[in-house]
């Protein structure tokens, strides 16, 4: 009597079907995936039923915080003429422009500090700082140090975040916001300054705890520039109709 | 697959060789991909923020008032948002985290055609027409979106029933594929600016310390009962004197 002959079988799994299709779910989440871009404050934006979607560029992001910090981030179309880099060197020199026609106290930046400027994603300390502020990109761990200074961790007191902004009526004395705002419509972006005319060109992105008087103060001082227009950017609901 | 094997041809020679299989191991290189695939699902954003437009009147003095549109009382619907907060500062009191909203409302003048001020300033109390509503979703899923609803989304469906009933009866026809989209658009933006048609005009005004959130909440009401006019003003002295008048008559 023969012993029952058990085949040996191999406990090998092929793992190249596996393989193949984990490399094809890596390759459309790497070609559809947008990066979340580090903001200096983090908001959960309120639900809407809105349906329309954010545009992808030409336009300015006015992030606020609940306790009316703002900052700004700009949204440009990496392969025109009007590049994120270009938009924001030329926004500088505005901007700086339109302060020193306001303030005796005057601000100048050399080139190495527009070249750190350009290359921001958000942005927002007062003008008096901005040049201490982009000093620091030349430094070592410039980025970290920057990023918390942005958003309000740094140690030392002298170093505040956010555009400084107030309750403005005055279009003859703007205040540092409204200053950015005007520099945006005033370089010569036409895609963007068209857009911010019909409406789309500014978006305001903050969290539905906000108290209304401090998204007031922002909406306030947009139309004080006769920026009537904006948008508000909203997170999906479900369920509604 | 991943094995090659080698066949030796089926001969039975001296140069018998050894028959070799070549097989490569994938296991790692999915545990690297499985790893990779984690990155990016996990750093990518899916969805892309929604938008909600919204057109502000300018800031500068108007001078010449009698040239400005003016709502009859008839359709005035004045919505005040506010919101229970931390006394005396704009943080959050926290019911999970999240600020507690208050919506009222009233139709017409602040205080009804008598008004809310009596001789010399005084308040009238008897004369406060502000009602407290909330917002709630449709009560139940089925049947058509005019039913079922409640709050404030009730109120605000009953002044403009006239507009509501000719745009159900689009949805009907664009339901029944007798119309497309783009004509569906189109016919209910007519419907929407008809002006045989009775609809109210909707002014939202909202306390300094009223959540952003509400504001974005009512802005939807508005879209989801079609209203065609609406704007956000300030809270004048009436709005706030009927507010506070209303808080006080009306303890939890």
């Amino acid at each position: 009597m023969g012993r029952v002959k058990i085949a040996k079988k191999s406990t090998f799994i092929d793992m190249t079907a596996m393989s193949d299709v984990t490399v094809l779910l890596l390759t459309f989440f790497m070609l559809t995936s947008t990066f979340l871009a580090k903001e200096p404050a983090t908001v959960v934006t309120p639900p809407s039923v809105s349906e329309q979607k954010v545009q992808e560029t030409n336009y300015v992001q006015v992030l606020v915080n609940p306790e009316g910090k703002v900052w700004l981030t700009m949204n440009n179309d990496t392969a025109s003429k009007w590049s994120n880099e270009k938009m924001r060197m030329a926004l500088l020199d505005k901007v700086s422009e339109i302060y020193n026609e306001n303030y005796t106290k005057k601000v100048n930046f050399t080139p190495q500090q527009k070249l750190a400027f350009s290359k921001l994603g958000s942005f927002g300390v007062p003008l008096s700082q901005m040049g201490e502020f982009l000093d620091l990109a030349s430094e070592q761990e410039g980025t970290t140090k920057m990023d918390n200074w942005l958003m309000g961790k740094d140690e030392n007191p002298n170093h505040t975040t956010g555009i400084p902004i107030s309750w403005n009526s005055d279009e003859n004395k703007p205040n540092e916001f409204q200053m950015w705002m005007k520099a945006i419509r005033q370089t010569e972006n036409e895609n963007l300054a068209s857009a911010i005319k019909d409406g789309s060109g500014v978006a305001i992105k903050a969290d539905g705890n906000t108290a209304f008087d401090v998204i007031h103060m922002v909406m306030d001082n947009l139309q004080t520039i006769h920026m009537n227009k904006f948008t508000l950017l909203t997170a999906l609901k479900a369920g509604d109709e | 697959m991943a094995e090659i094997a080698q066949d030796n041809g089926g001969g039975k020679g001296k140069n018998h060789q050894k028959k070799m299989q070549i097989r490569v191991d994938f296991t790692p290189m999915v545990d690297m991909n499985m790893l990779l695939i984690t990155f990016f699902m996990l750093c990518t954003t899916m969805i892309k923020s929604q938008t909600l437009n919204i057109a502000l009147p300018s800031n500068e003095k108007v001078d010449n008032v009698e040239n400005m549109s003016q709502a009859s009382a008839d359709d005035a619907v004045t919505i005040i948002l506010d919101a229970k907060r931390k006394k005396g500062s704009f943080d959050v009191d926290s019911v999970n985290g999240k600020v507690q909203t208050e919506v009222y409302y009233y139709f017409g003048k602040p205080g009804g055609d008598e008004g809310m001020f009596g001789a010399g300033g005084s308040i009238i109390s008897a004369n406060n027409n502000l009602e407290k509503s909330e917002f709630l979703s449709n009560e139940g899923t089925s049947g058509a979106a005019m039913d079922g609803a409640r709050g404030i989304r009730k109120i605000i469906q009953d002044r403009n029933m006239e507009v509501l009933k000719e745009i159900e009866k689009l949805k009907v026809q664009f339901r029944e594929g007798k119309i497309d989209q783009a004509k569906y658009d189109e016919l209910a933006k007519e419907v929407r600016r008809n002006e045989n048609l009775k609809k109210p005009v909707i002014i939202i005004k909202s306390t300094p310390q009223a959540s952003y959130g509400s504001l974005v909440e009512i802005l939807d009401e508005m879209q989801i009962n079609s209203i065609a006019k609406y704007q956000i003003d300030n809270m004048n002295r009436a709005d706030s004197v009927m507010l506070i008048d209303y808080q006080n008559n009306h303890h939890e």
